[in-house]
């Protein structure tokens, strides 16, 4: 599902942030990016869903060379992966359910279709009391189950999270990862970076440890969560 | 499908946004209406300019005026005179009442100025009109002079050579609305291109948002375009509006001061061609400058992205 040969990220003359990483994740497997900060975890996913491109090497989604995308594709391709980040990066002038409806719109969905859907995973989410409110009026936790929702709703073959409970105290961590784990039960592939090594041992079952912008481990485990 | 939800997506945006930014939006405008305006008022003087030379050039070529108290046989005989004339295409006779009637008309609701004034206040004259192939500076000229001689005419206006400088004046006046009208829009489309940009960067996380869930680039800029097109038409419709005024105004001056100037005593409003012009101009105005700012925005979004 999604394939990493030899890529290399660099920034100017220094080290790269980004050196030969290659590997594979299969369709449905959930992996983890782990390492320490600077190790080159968000460069990566970056690189992954083509907010920037890569120096050398190449990428394949689902068999499409992402590498290789013009602007047009790479929109499409992004629409076809679900994004959750630290900073929830929702829009504040927009309502939990607006927010959600927003990415199906995008991807053609109609207003009405939209919002339904969004509904239904506000629902889903225990959050449909809260569909009205304006994020700055939602905890971290319930923020980062919006922005979960809203990568979910165009029912994403990729998920990839870049420290998604960065910003969400103990109990909202536990919530996050089951919802984000959730999607493996659709077949999605997931892959999330987190420097954050209980959250590892407890739901990795595989992991890329990156140092200083190298893989310097592929471990596979026997499954958590 | 995806078209009717991009369209309504594009709308709100676009309405959000004049929501957030409504006094810098309507300031936008009101400076493209400025500047419309000005080349509008330009046009508005080039068009009456062009119409008051075709008014004189094709209707009234030569008026001469009559002796007063001219008996009727003589006005008679010396406009059988004037009508065998070679040149002369036609002539007609305005009589006094005739003179102070149209005057009177040209006045409007001011023509009580004429009140108390004798009957014959305005003199008695015969307006000739040349044949197409005669009305060349040298051919009115030797008519003009050939009427100033008989003994029953005290005296001849021929616009002629008003007309060729009329001509030249409005030919001025047609490239100076460009030169002026181009300073104007050239500083107006750099006051688009702010707005456009302050409104990228007030709203920097949507657009960046809309990239991460996969907006086309179309998508992105489309309610951009959307507000440089709404500012400009908002102000080609204020220009219009002024334009309207001030034609108002000038129409009230022209029927009191010089109604025997323009053709009919009034003047002429912008043709719709001319008024078609202004709002283009404002469309594009408005829309070059959302494109330059998007263009400008995006490459240097790319660039400061790339180095983090």
């Amino acid at each position: 599902m999604i394939q990493v040969a030899h890529l290399v990220k660099s920034y100017g003359l220094g080290r790269p942030a980004l050196a030969d990483i290659s590997f594979e994740i299969a369709r449905g497997e959930v992996a983890f990016i782990s390492g320490p900060s600077g190790a080159g975890k968000s460069t990566l996913l970056k690189l992954l869903f083509r907010q920037e491109e890569p120096s050398e090497g190449q990428i394949w989604i689902d068999g499409r060379n992402v590498t290789r995308l013009h602007s047009r594709a790479v929109a499409q391709l992004r629409r076809r992966i679900g994004l959750v980040f630290q900073e929830f990066r929702l829009l504040p002038h927009l309502t939990a359910l607006d927010n959600i409806a927003l990415a199906a719109q995008v991807a053609g969905a109609s207003k009405r279709a939209s919002r339904t859907r969004a509904y239904q995973l506000l629902r889903e989410l225990g959050l449909k009391e809260r569909y009205d409110a304006s994020p700055f009026t939602l905890s971290g936790g319930e923020q980062q189950r919006v922005a979960i929702a809203r990568a979910l709703i165009n029912d994403p073959a990729v998920l990839l999270a870049d420290e998604p409970t960065g910003n969400v105290d103990a109990e909202a961590t536990e919530e996050v990862m089951k919802l984000l784990l959730r999607l493996r039960e659709r077949g999605a592939t997931i892959l999330i970076a987190t420097h954050d090594r209980h959250m590892i041992e407890r739901y990795g079952t595989r992991v890329l440890r990156l140092e200083r912008g190298a893989l310097i481990g592929d471990l596979a485990r026997e499954s958590g969560g | 499908m995806k078209i009717f939800s991009w369209t309504g997506l594009v709308f709100r945006q676009t309405g959000t946004s004049f929501r957030h930014l409504c006094w810098t939006h309507l300031l936008t405008a009101v400076t493209l209406a400025i500047a419309l305006f000005v080349f509008g008022a330009f046009m508005l003087l080039q068009t009456n300019l062009e119409y008051l030379v075709r008014g004189w050039g094709e209707e009234l070529q030569i008026s001469a005026y009559l002796n007063n108290g001219l008996a009727e046989d003589r006005v008679g005989a010396l406009m059988k005179r004037i009508e065998t004339m070679p040149e002369v295409a036609r002539a007609r006779y305005i009589s006094h009442a005739e003179a102070r009637r149209d005057f009177q008309t040209a006045l409007g609701t001011r023509s009580g100025l004429l009140d108390g004034l004798p009957a014959d206040v305005l003199p008695a004259s015969i307006e000739i009109t040349l044949k197409p192939a005669e009305r060349s500076e040298t051919s009115v000229a030797l008519l003009a002079a050939q009427l100033q001689d008989d003994r029953d005419v005290a005296s001849v206006e021929y616009p002629q050579q008003w007309v060729e400088k009329l001509e030249l004046v409005a030919l001025v006046v047609g490239w100076a609305k460009w030169v002026f009208g181009g300073v104007l829009f050239l500083a107006t489309f750099f006051v688009v291109r702010s707005t456009v940009r302050l409104a990228l960067l007030t709203r920097r996380d949507e657009v960046e948002i809309l990239q991460l869930v996969g907006a086309p680039e179309e998508l992105i800029q489309a309610p951009f375009v959307l507000e440089g097109l709404i500012q400009g038409l908002v102000g080609a419709g204020l220009a219009v509006a002024a334009l309207w005024g001030f034609y108002l105004l000038m129409q009230d001056q022209i029927a009191l001061f010089g109604a025997s100037l323009v053709p009919f005593g009034r003047l002429k409003f912008l043709p719709a061609e001319r008024l078609a012009l202004l709002v283009a101009i404002g469309l594009l105005l408005g829309t070059a400058g959302s494109l330059f700012s998007l263009r400008g925005f995006i490459r240097t979004w790319h660039a400061s992205r790339a180095q983090f």
